[in-house]
């Protein structure tokens, strides 16, 4: 079976630069500052680095190169992947595969976007952002029907869930309200304002179903973690991460095809991360999950097997995902409150939850085995990583 | 006729008959000689069995939608005036899903697996759109 590396690997640092506004930084500068702080976070020095995985703007090419530039690099490893918010993962399971393979030692993974001030910073950018189209490959069968922006595939998603299974708009709300009420404890996170679903209903409709606070908050941030093998992790400062498992299911005939949008490849990527880890969904003690919208959040509890499909909302309505729920979810306040770094920042939550780094009012009591999971890549790819205490 | 100020679709080299045929009024879907499978958009291998010897074939346009959006947020100041509009996914009754609009029909009246039919514009001169409206019943 394909559990050769289960406990082998660790993320052993995390480091973060400035979320939030950062109009004084680019995507590569907070990268770097990310990456330092991950170093340093590590107990290690630069010099300990041997490669490096980024995933960069789809803008900018060989990203690692103009990343491990900016780091003083030479390294036997780096490149820089491309399945859109899957990808920070994919670059975690990728360092284990590379060390496994002798090809390096020590490795860091990260990501940094500068959205915020992409699309704020001028009059200019703002009407870059309100005319330009969303994909540079999307020149026919949608911008002529008005097709733009993100939140059009969740919310065409949710409405034929709302249509299958009875799903509402309340309980993709309590969604939105649980993570921000994470919010409210995590001193970094964009939106901290307590949210009420009275505040979350009456908001204003981008893509019906879907309103303001069912997408993710832009902001300027990066995120690196350091890889490296277990064995060399009980030298290091802190409590590693154990990388459990890892999976990943890219359902490439698209999100529109077969019943992609109900049942999304988050399945496949479950089955193989929880066989790798020798887990299942009963066993994990707090999800961090790519939540560009609410909806990915709902489907993803129902893929990763926490409730059956067409459950997802009552589930969610339960309070399952609070602190003090069966499953805390999104501790951070996730992309929809913290801030939304393509889910780098959700890899760190994971980590640090697994390290019992937090004091009781964020931390996840006796928190042993965590799922963090990635999407993006024109909503298909998806991405699992199962992080632990212990290496079995 | 005032300016039209939508953005308009940009052929490539495999859509180029399709967009033709909508001048025609025509909805065309390529369709596989060897597994009689229809997809859409055009490529060079039928997606199903991996066959280059495929034609275009023309739809019914007669389908049900799958799912739709309606957009009240204005992404392109050519739709200011269109909010709120809905997008809908058209299953065919071929089989192939379409992204499209759904005319001469609210959005409060717009609902999943309703049957619709395929209508044209001649938005300008040279660019034909294929829209959806509510299947009539005869």
């Amino acid at each position: 079976m394909n559990n050769n590396l289960r406990g082998k690997y660790a993320i052993v640092g995390v480091g973060q630069s400035k979320l939030g506004k950062v109009p004084d930084l680019g995507s590569i500068g907070l990268f770097t500052v990310a990456a330092k702080n991950a170093i340093e976070d590590a107990g290690l020095s630069k010099a300990d680095v041997d490669g490096l995985i980024t995933r960069g703007p789809d803008d900018v090419y060989c990203h690692h190169q103009l990343v491990g530039k900016a780091l003083g690099l030479n390294v036997t490893f780096s490149t820089s992947t491309d399945n859109g918010g899957a990808s920070q993962i994919l670059g975690v399971a990728m360092a284990c595969m590379a060390i496994d393979a002798g090809l390096c030692h020590t490795v860091v993974v990260g990501y940094g976007r500068d959205t915020w001030s992409r699309t704020h910073r001028s009059a200019e950018a703002k009407r870059l952002v309100a005319t330009r189209d969303e994909s540079q490959s999307n020149r026919e069968f949608g911008p002529e029907f008005g097709q733009f922006g993100a939140p059009v595939r969740y919310a065409i998603a949710a409405q034929r869930h709302m249509h299958l299974y009875g799903t509402t708009k309340e309980h993709l709300g309590a969604i939105a309200v649980a993570f921000r009420n994470h919010a409210t404890r995590n001193p970094c996170a964009f939106l901290r304002e307590p949210l009420t679903i009275e505040d979350y209903l009456s908001a204003r409709l981008i893509v019906d179903p879907l309103g303001l606070y069912d997408c993710s908050v832009f902001i300027d941030g990066a995120g690196a973690v350091v890889v490296t093998s277990a064995e060399r992790a009980r030298d290091l400062r802190h409590p590693p991460a154990i990388i459990l498992g890892f999976g990943f299911g890219n359902r490439l005939k698209g999100w529109f095809a077969d019943d992609n949008m109900i049942t999304t490849g988050a399945r496949e990527a479950g089955e193989t991360a929880y066989r790798m880890a020798g887990i299942g969904p009963k066993d994990v003690d707090t999800v961090q999950a790519y939540d560009c919208f609410t909806h990915m959040v709902l489907l993803q509890l129902e893929d990763y097997g926490f409730c059956k499909k067409g459950e997802g909302g009552p589930f969610a309505a339960s309070g399952a995902l609070e602190s003090e729920g069966a499953l805390p979810t999104n501790t951070s306040g996730g992309q929809l409150s913290e801030g939304h770094v393509e889910g780098m920042l959700q890899i760190l939550e994971g980590v640090r939850q697994i390290r019992h780094e937090y004091g009781p009012d964020r931390q996840v009591k006796d928190a042993k085995i965590a799922l963090v999971t990635g999407h993006g890549g024109n909503t298909v790819c998806q991405s699992a990583l199962i992080l632990g205490r212990q290496a079995s | 006729m005032s300016e039209y100020t939508k953005p308009l679709p940009i052929p490539s080299v495999e859509s180029k008959p399709f967009w033709e045929g909508c001048k025609r009024h025509e909805l065309l879907l390529p369709r596989c000689n060897q597994c009689a499978s229809y997809w859409f958009p055009a490529t060079a291998t039928c997606p199903g069995c991996l066959s280059t010897d495929w034609e275009w074939a023309r739809s019914s346009g007669r389908g049900r939608i799958y799912s739709f959006g309606v957009y009240h947020r204005v992404y392109h100041q050519g739709f200011r005036n269109d909010v709120p509009y809905v997008l809908v996914v058209v299953q065919l009754d071929e089989g192939p899903r379409l992204v499209s609009n759904l005319v001469n029909c609210a959005p409060e009246e717009s609902q999943c697996d309703m049957p619709v039919e395929v209508i044209f514009e001649d938005v300008t001169e040279d660019t034909t759109l294929y829209k959806f409206r509510p299947l009539r019943q005869s």
